[in-house]
């Protein structure tokens, strides 16, 4: 074989690998945008429900002022809550364990507040209530499926990057695994009501 | 050849045909009990009918029969006039019971399988009610959250559904729902109906089938060409000379055929050659050549029917029960 043959194979192996190269890292960024986008929905559910809360526990309060109690640990677990950002470059499992577990939080003390409301017909009756009520309802409708979404554009995302040969190039440029929400503890067991 | 059926045929197939109609009877019957309305069906999202995508004017699923069909036709048509003025696509489906109970899970399913709304707008409304389940949910796409938010489906539900809905009365509560979600969209300017504004996907459609008409008639024309072309050819000094100098018509009386003789003379070296063709006049007596188009239900109304835009739905809208 000719020496300039092998250079010529040896030129087009080149040219193959870099536009392969080339396609699997703009399908790295196109699916990180996804994942960036999702997140930032996720977020946006989260503070949709942190806007409904100060407008819920004042309702509440002109009804039920006994449960002091209960309204201060839905307004402490917000205050804690909207403190945990995730920076949607970096979306680690750590510090998605951690968002999800101060937002799980917020979760439960809303729910006892609900569960607290239950033994007040008045709160029951007035009209802000329920349609506040209704509100927060469509707002935990709405995070479960911007979580959904996420987590669909998490393991898309995941999958490409671990797949051989493209983890080579992902390793090669920096793209990592991206964390994604777990079922939430408890979530699978019935809530238990006390007397 | 098309055999007639001869009832006054003295033949020996006589006992045959009478069987053949007490099968086709039984088989009838069976159709016909495919077609009732079951009662007490269970629906899943991927088996509740949807009367929408076969007609493009029916946005109500009603297939335990439970509203009226004056009802139907009602909310039809206010739910088409929302769809035209505003580009709000609605399924709405009144069921004995739904798979799982949830109203909420229900809708999402139905709508992310069916993608119900405008992509542009995402202006999609389903609309459950499960009188079995006692359950009911208003379920909003991703673009009518502004003009129809949680809060006020739940104000919806709780003054114009509910009190309905505890009588027993499916009927007005849903007309009443619906005569209500029209007004808050009516109030919302930004949503616009599909006159108002072509999509891309229209124009890139009607690019397309502008396209394909093109390349159609194109080949037509260049078909057309090339066999004029050909009978232009003269075999004797291989030149595009030949031209049609007259021709005769002889014909068949009994296949309904008429032969052309075609007299073609090259103007180059005078060769000539006779060209023929046949062709064939129906004369509509035979009924060999007669083609049927499947037949419709509902009257010989003509209607389309519809599509879902590839609407998406993030969770909004409210629910409850009774």
């Amino acid at each position: 074989m000719k020496k300039s043959t092998i250079y010529v194979i040896i030129a087009v192996v080149v040219v193959l690998i870099g536009v392969y190269g080339c396609n699997t890292y703009n399908g790295f960024v196109t699916q990180d945008e996804n994942v960036s986008r999702a997140w930032s929905d996720v977020e946006t559910q989260y503070q949709r429900r942190a806007d409904l809360i100060p407008n819920l526990v004042n309702t509440v309060k002109g009804y039920a002022a006994h449960e002091s109690e209960t309204l201060k640990a839905v307004i402490e677990a917000r205050s804690k809550a909207t403190q945990v950002t995730v920076d949607p470059s970096n979306i680690t499992p750590e510090k998605l364990a951690e968002f999800q577990e101060a937002q799980g939080a917020v979760s439960q003390a809303l729910g006892r507040l609900l569960a607290v409301a239950e033994s007040y017909p008045d709160l029951k009756a007035n009209e802000q209530f329920l349609e506040l009520q209704a509100q927060l309802e469509g707002t935990e409708n709405r995070i479960a499926e911007s979580r959904r979404i996420f987590n669909e554009a998490a393991q898309t995302y995941n999958v490409s990057v671990r797949r051989f040969p493209a983890n080579i190039f992902a390793n090669m440029f920096g793209f990592t695994t991206k964390g994604n929400f777990k079922a939430e503890e408890g979530a699978e067991k019935a809530p238990t009501v006390e007397f | 050849m098309n055999q007639r059926f001869d009832y006054n045929r003295p033949s020996t197939h006589h006992r045959a045909p009478s069987k053949r109609m007490l099968s086709w009877r039984i088989l009838l019957v069976f159709a016909l009990i495919q077609l009732l309305p079951a009662r007490a069906a269970t629906y899943t999202p991927d088996n509740l009918p949807i009367p929408y995508l076969q007609d493009r004017t029916q946005y109500v699923s009603n297939p335990d029969g439970i509203l009226s069909k004056n009802t139907v036709d009602s909310l039809n048509l206010w739910l088409g006039q929302m769809e035209a003025s505003h580009g709000v696509q609605t399924v709405l489906a009144v069921v004995d019971r739904i798979e799982g109970g949830e109203p909420y899970d229900f809708c999402m399913a139905l709508g992310r399988k069916y993608k119900i709304g405008s992509k542009k707008q995402n202006s999609g409304l389903i609309i459950l009610l499960s009188t079995g389940d006692r359950a009911y949910y208003i379920l909003t796409g991703r673009g009518l959250e502004g003009a129809l938010p949680d809060a006020i489906c739940k104000r919806i539900e709780n003054h114009q559904m509910l009190p309905y809905l505890r009588e027993g009365d499916w009927d007005k509560a849903m007309l009443a729902t619906v005569r209500a979600i029209t007004k808050y969209v009516d109030g919302d300017d930004s949503l616009v109906g599909d006159s108002d504004f072509e999509s891309d996907d229209d124009i890139a459609a009607l690019i397309a089938v502008g396209g394909l008409f093109f390349a159609f008639f194109a080949i037509i024309i260049f078909a057309i060409w090339y066999d004029e072309r050909k009978k232009s050819y003269c075999p004797n000094c291989h030149k595009y000379l030949m031209k049609k100098i007259g021709g005769k018509v002889t014909k068949d009386a009994l296949l309904g055929m008429y032969t052309h003789h075609d007299t073609y003379r090259c103007s180059g070296c005078n060769f000539e050659r006779v060209r023929t063709w046949e062709e064939f006049v129906s004369s509509g007596s035979s009924g060999g050549g007669r083609s049927s188009f499947g037949g419709s239900f509902g009257g010989g109304r003509s209607s389309f029917g519809g599509s879902f835009g590839g609407g998406s739905f993030g969770g909004g809208g409210a629910g409850g029960r009774f």
